[in-house]
């Protein structure tokens, strides 16, 4: 190639990619400055010690020592495991039995589909509140069980500190088990009929079918589900809100909360930061291998 | 991802006992996913007086629209007292333009990064996919510094902008896998006719992108509609959201809890989002399942 | 590309339109202020009016709940669009912004008003920094109330209490008739006041400034047993209240002492707008005890933000500081707050009974104690939040525990 050559060939490509690099300008300042930019700037005021106003002095790791002694943080990381836990696996297993149900060639199916899935396009706003009505003691379950007759019936998981945290769970699974199902219930649709035919012909009877055959085949969807949920958890603020707003007493606190609350109501910004950094560490670290693994890995990133 | 119509499970025999105890169990399950909103439907047409009296469950004796129009024009946040619709007309506000601003956003990365071998891209798209799983708290404080200093915080501007910035990894990565599935044949073709980027874009990428487009408005309106505290942090208390005001209205009380109202009020913030639901049916099921499902 | 065009446009469009009302009547302040419940509006009501009558013009810009409200107000004053005045608690925040050179001095106003001789002591000095004043102080809440309803007590045959101790033993009667003794909003905020009133009612005025003084005095009196003495009263309230109280609003639990269905409510005098708004009197249908033994004394400030290009406060800023400092706009505003005038000149007897028992304990200085936003930082008051809320709501927490983490909270917070 003769250096004309090549210089002809750099300026085609630059025609070619420039227009494209200019339209990947706005993502790449969004990515610079608010994905990059703001958790670097979190991650420094963590060291600081600001309260209203951030400053940029160096506190070394004193809100870390205090996060870590303040029994509201330590309880709310406790909570958000418990609840992460359960809501996930309750949402996967009800999730899993209700598109197995459906699957059995049921009359009204799209009608069971709709019931199942409708509270998923509801708001977390809108569930807490319903939740919180359906669980008061002087108002939901409670009241109705005892007007039928049953004076003694007590259902007061809500105003229990003990017990506050599953209230929060049967409300998130209420919302998001639906979209399990609707996953779930596309790969169900992919499995191959000669399977059941053969699985007929052998005997087998159905449940083992789909513990032993199906479900393994399931993996990458119960995964993609599993993801979804998980992010849900992380970001567990708006339930909290509407439902219990962090009572009884810290009971069922989170750590979104707490970051909010001393980053705007407290005037803590150095406390909070080290909050939200600590919060950003385990996200990072349990997404991104799956990122690597699920978009880049696999397939490769087709540029 | 598509869902096949035909169910593929075993074939079903006669009127079996198991039979019975899958729609007994499917009966069940309806129950629980209904329960919460048949009670709010019903305490909404209630008046207080039979609401203190009976139970949750209780069919209203003397139906009334009261807490509807209650709710709609003239609940309380505070000071005001306009009812929910301030806040609706405060959603469509911002729904509006952040709707089409993110798809706008991701459509245009999504295609630049399909296509084109652009350095730097590919850091861009892995920053971009990790950031759809961290939480807001994580970026909410500096934002809201970097905003009040540019002067858009509590703005109309400044709430669309963070949607679009917030919509942008996920609507990236939904045009970005859509449009690597479509044959590569159809743009190399355009190229060598001597398309530019914007002509592929206009007249190759564009008319095939009708189906994604339909997804990522279905995914957006909800999970803008639904926000709470972005709307919350950023919106400022001229544009607070439906959301926002929708708490705001079940706390505000003046002398006793007006659960006929407050309940009503919960409805018509989810209307919309439910009708989306329920008009778009199987779109939604593809929209959600989208992101995180290859292709 | 597009996308950016049009957002520079937006900005371009924003920061206009922000110039523009900067721009506007030299007579108009913008004021952000947190007072939107309907007793509050009525109150904030009666400021504007006055305002608007002696020739400003009143823009209000209402934000509900006083963090929300504070969070806006100091983002547009770091964004360089600060609001003509806005609400503030006095205490380390108000350093902040003094420190950082963002608020006008009301030095000349305060100096022609004689701000120095009419305001108590304390208040004074909570709104000075260094020799300069600061803040507009509007009136003086009283945070250690007990309201009773006259009614529930008599149909109980007990006498009011006037003491911890009174509480303790009328509390069972109460219950016995199926009266609810003690209607409670279970929210933070709302425990940490009726801790504040068996902290000063119980352990003494001398205690109360202690733990809320010196971070040094503080871990010497938290270590007293009759802190500890304290604590045990506070839990044993518990038993007295409903299983709804969780959560609930301090209105709420105040409409169940107006209807009867509860006998008393440990609030602010705040809590009178909701007996007023119900057409009750005080004295006849509710009645007040000064339940913590004395006056801890809250209240609202006013600053006045510095403005772009501005050395001084504009004249509607200024005419706004005088109306709202005058004794008759003083005493208007202050009847339908609740709360009393914070000028000691003004005439209180046409206030009624509770306002009056309040201003006569104002005029014994050992009978006053500034509230937590005066002794302790937001910081340590949410910190302290926490470690109450968890004790008064987990039944097997111990006293000796809440001690140790009372203790440690301190120390921890700045």
């Amino acid at each position: 190639m003769t250096p004309a050559e090549s210089a002809a060939k750099f300026r085609a490509r630059l025609r070619n990619q420039a227009p494209a690099a200019l339209a990947l300008l706005p993502a790449a300042i969004v990515v610079a400055v608010v994905y990059v930019g703001s958790m670097l700037m979190t991650a420094r005021l963590s060291f600081s010690s600001s309260h209203m106003l951030p400053t940029f002095d160096w506190a070394g790791g004193e809100q870390y020592s205090r996060l870590f002694d303040t029994e509201r943080f330590v309880e709310s990381t406790q909570h958000i495991a418990l609840f992460g836990v359960l809501f996930i696996v309750a949402s996967l297993t009800l999730g899993f039995l209700l598109a197995v149900f459906i699957d059995q060639k049921v009359r009204f199916e799209a009608l069971f589909r709709t019931i199942f899935l409708y509270p998923f396009s509801m708001s977390f706003i809108v569930t807490g509140l319903v939740w919180q009505w359906m669980l008061h003691p002087e108002l939901g379950i409670e009241k109705t069980v005892r007007a039928w007759g049953f004076a003694h019936f007590t259902f007061r998981w809500i105003v229990d500190e003990n017990l506050v945290v599953y209230t929060l769970v049967i409300a998130a699974v209420w919302q998001a088990s639906g979209l399990v199902m609707a996953i779930l219930l596309a790969g169900l649709r992919g499995v191959d009929a000669e399977l059941w035919k053969a699985t007929k012909i052998d005997a087998i009877p159905t449940w083992r079918v789909y513990w032993s055959v199906i479900l393994p085949t399931l993996g990458p969807m119960l995964t993609t589900a599993a993801v979804l949920l998980a992010v849900s958890v992380a970001k567990l603020f708006d339930l909290v809100v509407a439902m219990t707003r962090g009572g009884p007493g810290i009971s069922s606190e989170v750590p979104a909360k707490f970051i909010m609350d001393n980053f705007f109501g407290r005037s803590n910004v150095a406390l909070g930061s080290a909050a939200a950094t600590m919060l950003l560490v385990t996200v990072v670290a349990v997404v991104g291998p799956w990122v690597y693994f699920e978009h880049f890995r696999r397939k490769g990133v087709r540029a | 991802m598509s869902a096949a119509a035909e169910p593929a499970g075993p074939r079903p025999r006669r009127l079996t006992l198991s039979r019975v105890g899958v729609y007994v169990f499917l009966v069940g399950a309806s129950a629980f996913f209904l329960l919460p909103l048949w009670a709010m439907v019903l305490t909404s047409l209630k008046p207080m007086s039979e609401i203190q009296q009976g139970d949750l469950f209780q069919l209203p004796h003397t139906p009334t629209f009261a807490a509807w129009s209650r709710a709609w024009s003239h609940a309380c946040t505070g000071l005001a007292c306009n009812g929910i619709s301030v806040g609706f007309a405060n959603s469509v506000k911002i729904l509006v333009p952040s709707v089409v601003a993110s798809i706008a956003l991701g459509a245009l990365t999504g295609y630049a990064l399909a296509f084109y071998r652009v350095r730097g891209g590919n850091l861009v798209f892995a920053i971009l996919l990790v950031g759809a799983f961290i939480p807001y708290q994580v970026f909410i404080y500096p934002l809201v510094r970097i905003f009040a200093w540019i002067g858009i915080y509590g703005t109309l501007t400044g709430i669309v902008v963070i949607h679009s910035i917030f919509g942008l990894p996920f609507m990236t990565l939904l045009f970005r896998n859509y449009y690597s599935s479509l044959p590569r044949e159809l743009f190399n073709a355009a190229r060598v006719d001597g398309a530019g980027f914007l002509g592929i874009l206009r007249h190759v990428i564009l008319p095939m992108s009708t189906p994604i487009v339909i997804v990522a408005v279905i995914l957006q309106v909800t999970g803008i509609w639904n926000d709470f505290i972005l709307g919350l942090t950023f919106a400022g208390l001229a544009n607070q959201p439906m959301t926002v005001q929708l708490n705001n209205v079940v706390a505000t009380t003046q002398g006793t809890v007006e659960y006929d109202v407050d309940m009503a009020a919960t409805i018509l913030t989810a209307a919309l989002p439910l009708a989306v639901y329920l008009v778009s049916g199987r779109w939604f099921v593809r929209g959600i399942a989208a992101g995180a499902v290859k292709g | 590309m597009r996308f950016k065009a049009g957002l520079m446009a937006f900005v371009a469009t924003a920061a206009l339109a922000v110039g523009a009302a900067r721009a506007a009547d030299p007579n108009s302040v913008e004021v952000i202020h947190w007072w939107t419940s309907g007793g509050e509006a009525a109150a904030v009501k009666v400021f504007a009016d006055a305002f608007d009558k002696a020739g400003g013009k009143w823009i209000d810009a209402a934000i509900a709940n006083g963090d929300q409200a504070r969070a806006a107000g100091i983002n547009r004053i770091i964004g360089g669009n600060p609001p003509g005045m806005m609400q503030f608690n006095t205490g380390k925040q108000l350093d902040e912004l003094v420190k950082g050179g963002y608020l006008d001095t009301l030095d000349a106003l305060a100096k022609a008003g004689n701000w120095a001789a009419v305001l108590p002591k304390s208040i004074a000095a909570a709104s000075m920094r260094d020799g300069h004043w600061y803040a507009l102080p509007v009136n003086i809440h009283g945070q250690g109330w007990m309201f009773y309803s006259v009614k529930a007590f008599k149909d109980a045959g007990v006498e009011p209490p006037k003491t911890w101790a009174d509480v303790l033993a009328d509390a069972p009667k109460l219950k016995a008739k199926g009266i609810i003794p003690i209607a409670q909003g279970g929210q933070p905020w709302q425990e940490h006041i009726l801790f504040d009133d068996v902290l000063a009612g119980q352990g003494g005025s001398d205690m109360f400034l202690k733990v809320y003084g010196d971070k040094k005095t503080a871990a010497a009196a938290v270590a007293d047993p009759k802190f500890k003495a304290v604590a045990e009263t506070f839990k044993k309230l518990k038993d007295f209240m409903d299983p709804g109280e969780a959560g609930r609003n301090w209105n709420d639990a105040t409409a169940m002492v107006i209807t009867g269905k509860a006998g008393m409510q440990m609030m602010g005098d705040w809590a009178k707008g909701e007996f007023s708004h119900a057409n009750q009197t005080a004295g006849k249908d509710y009645g007040c005890v000064p339940i913590s033994g004395g006056y801890i004394i809250g209240g609202d400030v006013f600053v006045f933000p510095k403005q772009a290009g501005a050395s001084d406060l504009s004249a509607g800023q200024k005419l706004l500081a005088e109306t709202m400092f005058s004794p008759a706009i003083q005493l208007a505003f202050n009847k339908v707050k609740g709360s009393i005038p914070v000028r000691t000149d003004v005439d209180t007897s046409s206030m009624d009974t509770c306002a009056q028992q309040g201003a006569a304990l104002m005029k014994d200085p050992s009978k006053q104690l500034p509230s937590l936003n005066y002794l302790i930082s937001p910081d340590e008051a949410g910190a302290l939040d926490d470690v109450i809320t968890k004790y008064f709501n987990t039944p097997d927490e111990t006293a000796d525990q809440f001690v140790q983490k009372f203790a440690d909270a301190i120390k921890n917070s700045a």
